[in-house]
């Protein structure tokens, strides 16, 4: 369970001619175990602010950030988080990148090879085992980022938009693997997007912020059948969900 | 895992078609299109000694000021056989590519260590720079007599000269590459756990290579410079000691075969760490 009590972020003036930027105000929220959430916002709201909250790269300048009622401190690996940028350590090959979390758990001798190669299958990377990042297109890349993010059990998965970068056609293929691994692992997500779509399709709640100073402006539960299918966008139901989120996005 | 999208994204594992396979070799085989220019290095030498060769003929500069080519080709062949001055040519080269090497090494030992150390603390930083700042803009030359009275005539002097020389290029890129790591690659080893050992040796030390590696290369050109200054200091081998003899008996013809001795093996040098740079650091300026 991650709760958010009156949770604000001011970030002091990079010069003396600006103000301080306050990227999130009085934010609350609770997600439970197990959950897919969606954040949905426009650039600049302050949604990386609040995943980097939740994992503990920055912390809130108000309010409480609780982690099954403990106070989050700093990073952990119960806490995994799949970047907005490319993140992937470009001096290790991909198997070694996905490894990354067991050998900093296990030492290298200890790393699970069993694991790390059931995970290159699952995520169709076999071939790419001993590539470089660089080697490998953005959609494998990002693959591979989520790899390592859930090769080591996390409870939580924190996503900053993780498919952003992504030709439509792998984004749909990426929304689709991402859900599928999460009704088999069960884990809680915290997923951010800039995507109206995206965020409906995936998520059994969608959290809509408010341009700057970021506030969550509204709380919308999606009640669309899982399994989800690409095309249950051209649903009515999701064409619903669909205006309520733009509504608020973009009153006029 | 029940449906997976990713089966068909990924590499086909049968047989490519036929013509395929002719650009999957292709694509496997080592690159080469570097070969082809090969040979552009090779044209400008050639026009440059021949450029030489015709502003020496027409006698443009006294024989003395600019030997022909062919006469510095026949120095050479003397020097390479016969010696100068009582060493022989390997001896010479021996002793000044000896004291590179010990004093650039050394700055690197020390120098790279330091860099680190001014990274990660600002009171180290605070400690170290102005010491950097006020050594780096100081000739070689001026250090010699500070170095004969400290470390004598001997070999010592040699190898603290170019140390101090080359020492700061070390530092301050080793400094820098530490510094300027990615937050996001800091954040991964976070998530993970890593602790503050972990993080320097998966993250920082590689993330600092590619810049240590600039420096190395900038360094090791700096030291040549540094030699003929070195050897300045009573130095009886070495080819800066050869050239400066030379000088001082106007034999203009072994001052180009010192000159262009030590171009040759500073570019080895260069190319020897530019060899070590691509097989440590694959992935720079792509990643
Ligand atoms: N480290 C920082 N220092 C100063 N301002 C920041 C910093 N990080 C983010 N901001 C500001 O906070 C606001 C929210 O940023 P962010 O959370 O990255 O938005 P989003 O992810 O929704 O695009 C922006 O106006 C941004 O400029
Ligand atoms: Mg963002």
């Amino acid at each position: 369970m991650i709760e958010l009590h009156g949770v604000s972020k001011v970030f002091p003036a990079p010069n003396a001619r600006s103000e301080p930027v306050v990227a999130v105000s009085n934010v609350d929220m609770a997600i439970g175990d197990g959950e897919f959430v969606t954040v949905v916002g426009p650039s600049g709201c302050g949604k990386t602010t609040i995943l980097n909250m939740i994992a503990g790269f920055e912390h809130p300048s108000q309010g409480d950030i609780l982690l099954d009622g403990a106070p989050v401190l700093k990073p952990g690996p119960e806490r995994a988080v799949v970047f907005q940028q490319p993140s992937l350590l470009p001096w290790m090959t991909v198997a070694d990148n996905i490894a990354f979390g067991l050998t900093l758990r296990d030492g290298r001798r200890g790393v699970d090879r069993a694991r790390l190669e059931g995970t290159l299958q699952t995520m169709g990377l076999q071939d790419f085992a001993t590539h470089y990042p660089y080697q490998l297109s953005g959609g494998m890349q990002q693959r591979a980022a989520i790899a390592r993010a859930l090769i080591t059990d996390p409870a939580i998965l924190l996503m900053d938009e993780p498919f952003g970068a992504l030709d439509a056609q792998t984004r749909s293929d990426m929304q689709r693997f991402l859900l599928s691994v999460w009704t088999e692992l069960q884990h809680t997500v915290l997923f951010v997007t800039h995507d109206v779509e995206e965020a409906i399709l995936l998520a059994d709640r969608v959290l809509i912020m408010s341009p700057r100073p970021g506030r969550i402006a509204a709380n919308l539960r999606i009640g669309l059948s899982r399994p989800r299918r690409w095309d249950m966008v051209m649903d009515r139901d999701f064409n619903e969900y669909k205006r309520k989120v733009l509504k608020v996005l973009r009153p006029q | 895992m029940g449906y997976s999208p990713l089966q068909r994204s990924a590499e086909p594992s049968q047989e490519p078609a036929r013509h395929l396979r002719a650009m999957i070799a292709d694509a496997q085989a080592p690159v080469t299109s570097k070969a082809y220019h090969g040979y552009v290095p090779w044209m400008v030498v050639g026009v440059i000694v021949i450029l030489w060769w015709a502003v020496s003929a027409l006698h443009v500069f006294p024989s003395l000021a600019l030997p022909s080519p062919g006469r510095v080709a026949r120095d050479g062949y003397v020097i390479a056989t016969t010696g100068y001055n009582g060493y022989s040519l390997l001896a010479n080269i021996g002793a000044s590519v000896t004291r590179i090497a010990v004093g650039f090494l050394a700055a690197i030992i020390v120098g790279v260590p330091i860099g680190f150390l001014m990274a990660s603390s600002k009171i180290i930083f605070n400690a170290i720079d102005p010491l950097l700042q006020f050594l780096r803009p100081i000739p070689p030359l001026a250090y010699i007599p500070v170095m004969v009275i400290w470390f004598g005539v001997g070999q010592l002097s040699k190898f603290v000269l170019i140390f101090v020389c080359t020492i700061p290029i070390i530092i301050i890129n080793a400094m820098s590459g530490a510094k300027n790591v990615q937050e996001t690659r800091i954040r991964v080893a976070q998530v993970f756990g890593a602790d503050s050992r972990q993080l320097f040796r998966y993250v920082i030390l590689p993330s600092a290579l590619p810049e240590i590696f600039t420096g190395m290369r900038v360094a090791i050109g700096v030291a040549w410079t540094c030699l003929v200054a070195a050897e300045m200091i009573a130095a009886q081998t070495g080819l800066g000691a050869m050239i400066l003899t030379a000088g001082n008996e106007l034999r203009m013809g072994v001052v180009f075969v010192g000159i262009i001795l030590i171009g040759l093996i500073g570019y080895l040098m260069e190319l020897s760490i530019r060899t070590v740079e691509t097989r440590m650091v694959p992935w720079k300026g792509k990643a």
